[in-house]
């Protein structure tokens, strides 16, 4: 038990770090973008003091460029606080499609995987009783082997469906037939955690992770943080 | 001086490309390494400055394919992640490696060291 308790730990820091990588790689990234623009704002008006004509037009677009940077950037710190704020509570009720949303943002910091749209159905929000930080991590490498792996739409469309015992959240517009199994150890040792189940139909190309209203007998049960 | 500059982020590489445009130099810029190939086939850059963390092909491995081609060559790595391992990764390759976000005068510092203006 401890043994195992152990490796979800260093699963959870592990997925932790990975995520404050991807988000601070990616808020670089938005200042150098705004760096740049602020850089060329600068620029064109120091040569229009010169003999070049100033184009007002440009400026503005310039501009405006720089306020969706910044509300991009924002958005990311934002996503990024919610996050910070899944370790407040190690067990508590938790809300699937908001946490659905934020693992999509989550996966879509790897440019590597932005070639893929990726879409939640609309529906009714639910919510189960469960570890926040372990269920985003497990969604997290669901969304992300999704993305890997689409098929020749390049479309991945999630749907949330849920009754009084169980939710199920399912992953449609994979290549059919994957090479490379999953779940992952990494995977099935999350799942176990979370008392979930994943199952992949790599046929029909979907996947479904189902979660049950309330976790029973999980070793993440016994984790309670310092008082 | 002809300065090719890849980076997936479209905004942050054409942006760049024209500050230097300002500064005197010629400069191409591509959003993706096929494009970088493709470029290099039909042009002679005398520098690349290359996105390490690209979809497809890192800039590593871009850097492979462009030598290829042009073997004189010279590169320049950027990153926003900063990392040692990264910048470890950049003196072996035998380039200059910048954090993003940088000014643009230590860019120009650079490429006209690594082409020993």
């Amino acid at each position: 038990m401890e043994k195992e308790i152990g490796r979800i730990c260093a699963e959870g820091f592990s997925f932790f770090g990975m995520t404050n990588r991807l988000i601070s790689h990616e808020v670089k990234n938005i200042l150098a973008i705004i760096s740049e623009t602020s850089g060329l704002m600068n620029e064109l008006l120091e040569l229009s003091e010169k003999s070049m004509p100033l184009e007002p037009d440009r400026l503005r677009s310039l501009s405006e460029s720089m306020i969706e940077d910044v509300q991009r950037a924002n958005q990311i710190i934002r996503n990024m606080n919610t996050f910070a704020h899944s370790v407040d509570d190690f067990i508590r009720e938790v809300d699937i499609r908001k946490t659905v949303c934020l693992m999509m943002d989550v996966c879509r910091l790897d440019s590597a995987l932005r070639k893929t749209e990726l879409n939640l159905a609309d529906g009714d929000d639910c919510a189960i009783y469960t570890s926040p930080l372990f269920l985003e991590n497990l969604l997290f490498h669901v969304i992300n082997f999704c993305l890997r792996h689409p098929g020749p739409e390049k479309k991945i469309r999630i749907l949330l469906d849920s009754n009084e015992s169980r939710t199920r959240i399912s992953l449609t517009g994979l290549a059919s037939h994957i090479a490379g199994a999953f779940p992952t150890k990494k995977e099935t040792l999350l799942a176990e955690a979370l008392s979930a189940e994943i199952i992949l139909d790599a046929d029909k190309g979907r996947l479904h992770a189902e979660f049950p209203e309330r976790i029973e007998g999980s070793p993440i049960q016994n984790l309670l943080p310092i008082d | 001086m002809k300065v090719l500059l890849v980076d997936d982020e479209e905004k942050f590489v054409s942006r760049l490309a024209e500050r230097l445009e300002i500064r005197g130099f010629e400069a191409d810029w591509t959003t993706t390494s096929d494009g970088a190939l493709s470029k290099a086939e039909n042009e002679e850059y005398d520098i690349a400055v290359l996105d390490v963390k690209m979809p497809r092909l890192s800039g590593i491995d871009l850097k492979k394919g462009l030598e290829k081609l042009v073997p004189k060559m010279k590169f320049i790595f950027v990153s926003g992640h900063g990392s040692e391992e990264d910048y470890d990764i950049g003196i072996r390759e035998g380039a200059f490696y910048l954090t993003k976000p940088f000014k643009i005068e230590t860019l120009v510092e650079r490429i006209k060291e690594a082409l020993n203006l």
